[in-house]
């Protein structure tokens, strides 16, 4: 994937060039509205992480600059939630998605994964990962061939785990992701664990590899042995 | 009672008093120096007889007119002279009429003589009588003024007053309204004019200074935030770590997690105070507490707690945001302080909308549990969560009460 930081603070914008590099990605950053304006136009790219509150511009001209300039690149708005709301508009102004500030940078990967995998095949595609496959529009998952059952939640977090694969991910982000507002709630991980546990056992007993691991206590890691 | 009646009924005791006090010693001094002048009367119609009889030795006429009587008696009898009030029959037929009597003597060829002088009284009497009305009317007069004066005049008076005192009454803070200054010339409401604006303003400064301060606190504190976030996500790909640091890399995961959110929540009561969530759309609230209860089930099956939902069609106007984390609230919190095998039954009708939950079999005290960063020590929760839902209920003009029986704990949202 070839993708665009847009994001002016400096460490942020490390974090989000270290996480994505590597698998094949490509990461390009800009600090302020200009630089971005003249990327844009200058590349392709299959994500476009935009924070909204940049030095020299709102972030929102550069959504109209893409539309205007007929480009189709896919967009991830992350921003803070007081200029994210009344901004909500963005996602009809084109963008594609949007991430409240702070996220966890396993969830901006499955975000982005999301959308380029919409933006390049239409919505219709499989992920395919050594045995497993995922048809990600019939939500239907097989290990080498043979069909598996998963719960809703299973079939999030396999998914999850897919797009942030050989990557450590912890058990908050994965809380976040699979519960959202209601992790206020639970602040406990054993739901998290039964999850994990079920979709290992269901994966390992569909003839998977045992890709699951977990790391440290803190959380876990879904990539090759 | 009121400042004015109380005055009003000091003034009228205290006048009433004093004129009754003037009114009776004025009675008393005229009555003192309209006998004095009869007296005084007698004694000139008894020089008159004395002077009469030593000139012509013999006495004059006894006469009886309409208000003088003289007569006459021969009796030996010794007697002292002395003034005294009396009655005696008019002649012209008023029949008996108070008047003044001097009785003295008079040395007639050596033989003493009895006098009798009488006075009618009757114009005096009249005259005391006249004052006496006269001072009743100004009496009746004064006290009908003060009355009335008291009535309407302070009324008019006060009205600056009143008017202050009941826009303080409907005095909000996060309204921009000034407060109206009724025209007044009284130099007491002219100052209370002033401090009561000048105090509103320094209130709405403090106010919004500190609202402003939370606000930009809040948001400052978003990159930070989000720079340790994505500094730990990286922090953990970095190599391996012992068990312990990973319980440690845990904690801090953790601990941001809850900072990520309070800090959400209170960026999201600044929103609501400060009237920026303006959309609204027409929801059901029976299909969105039928995908709540969906969304939590799995956590109600793991504490088996059971749910029951009373549910009629109701359609409300919100936020879809708003109305999303006013059920999340509600719902956490009657899963969160509810029991092993518990129990939430929810109802909502055209009227309201109320969720109960077993729990601690005591009620909880309802002034604190709306306060923000109220929470019991049990609670896992930021304290915030029914803070937020009585902020949304109250942008909404819904009403969120609270109260126990039989053994649940109820919240009502009242529509």
């Amino acid at each position: 994937m070839k993708i665009l930081i847009i994001e002016d603070e400096p460490s942020l914008r490390e974090s989000i060039i270290t996480y994505f590099t590597g698998e094949g990605n490509i990461c390009e950053a800009v600090a302020n509205h200009s630089a971005a304006i003249e990327k844009i136009h200058l590349y392709d790219y299959d994500c476009i992480l935009l924070d909204l509150n940049l030095p020299g511009g709102d972030g929102m001209t550069i959504l109209s600059e893409l539309k205007r300039i007929n480009k189709k690149d896919g967009v991830l708005i992350i921003s803070a939630r007081n200029s994210l709301d009344d901004k909500l508009a963005g996602l009809n102004v084109g963008a594609d998605d949007y991430l409240v500030k702070p996220f966890h940078l396993s969830e901006l990967q499955a975000r982005v994964t999301a959308i380029v995998r919409r933006k390049n095949f239409d919505g219709n595609n499989f992920i395919v990962f050594n045995e497993i496959k995922v048809n990600t529009v019939s939500k239907n998952v097989t290990i080498n061939g043979r069909v598996l059952t998963l719960t809703r939640k299973e079939y999030e977090l396999l998914i999850y785990f897919l797009a942030n694969k050989g990557k450590v991910i912890s058990k908050t982000a994965i809380a976040e992701h699979l519960w959202g507002d209601e992790m206020d709630l639970i602040d406990r991980h054993d739901f998290i664990y039964t999850h994990i546990k079920n979709l290992r056992r269901k994966l390992i007993e569909s003839g998977s590899l045992d890709y699951i691991k977990s790391m440290y206590g803190v959380g876990y890691k879904f990539g090759d042995l | 009672m009121k400042l004015s009646r109380r005055y009003s009924r000091v003034n009228f005791i205290t006048s009433l008093i004093i004129l009754l006090i003037t009114g009776i010693a004025y009675y008393l001094l005229i009555h003192f120096i309209l006998t004095e002048q009869l007296d005084r009367d007698l004694a000139i119609e008894e020089e008159e007889i004395r002077a009469y009889t030593k000139q012509y030795k013999s006495l004059p006429a006894e006469a009886n007119f309409k208000d003088q009587i003289v007569r006459y008696h021969f009796e030996p009898l010794a007697f002292t002279r002395m003034f005294s009030d009396t009655v005696y029959n008019n002649l012209k037929g008023h029949g008996e009429e108070p008047g003044r009597r001097l009785i003295t003597s008079v040395v007639l060829s050596g033989k003493l003589v009895r006098v009798e002088i009488i006075k009618s009284k009757v114009e005096s009497e009249d005259l005391v009588r006249i004052i006496f009305y006269i001072t009743l009317g100004i009496i009746i007069l004064l006290l009908s003024s003060l009355t009335l004066i008291n009535r309407f005049i302070l009324n008019r008076l006060w009205k600056p007053f009143h008017v202050i005192l009941s826009q303080l009454r409907v005095f909000n803070i996060s309204d921009g309204r000034e407060i109206y200054q009724e025209d007044t010339r009284i130099d007491e409401f002219v100052e209370l004019n002033t401090a009561v604006t000048a105090l509103t303003r320094r209130i709405r400064k403090d106010y919004v200074d500190l609202k402003s301060f939370m606000d930009t606190a809040s948001h400052e504190m978003m990159t930070p935030l989000a720079v340790i976030h994505s500094k730990l996500d990286i922090l953990l790909q970095t190599g391996t770590f012992t068990q312990n640091q990973g319980e440690l890399l845990e904690d801090i995961f953790n601990g941001m997690s809850r900072l990520s959110r309070l800090n959400q929540s209170l960026l999201l009561l600044a929103k609501i105070e400060n009237n920026l969530i303006q959309d609204k759309h027409a929801i059901s609230l029976k299909k969105l507490v039928m995908q709540k209860s969906r969304q939590f089930q799995e956590i109600l099956e793991a504490e088996e707690i059971s749910v029951t939902l009373n549910l009629d069609e109701k359609e409300v106007f919100m936020s879809k945001y708003l109305a999303d984390i006013l059920l999340n609230n509600l719902f956490s919190n009657a899963i969160r302080h509810n029991i092993k095998k518990g129990v939430v039954i929810i109802d909502l009708n055209s009227q309201f909308l109320s969720i109960s939950n077993t729990g601690r079999t005591e009620p909880l005290n309802e002034d604190k549990i709306f306060h923000r960063f109220n929470k019991d020590n049990s609670s896992e929760g930021m304290g915030l969560g029914l803070a937020i839902s009585k902020e949304i209920c109250h942008y909404y003009a819904y009403r969120l009460t609270y109260q126990y029986q039989s053994g649940q704990h109820r919240f009502n949202v009242f529509f």
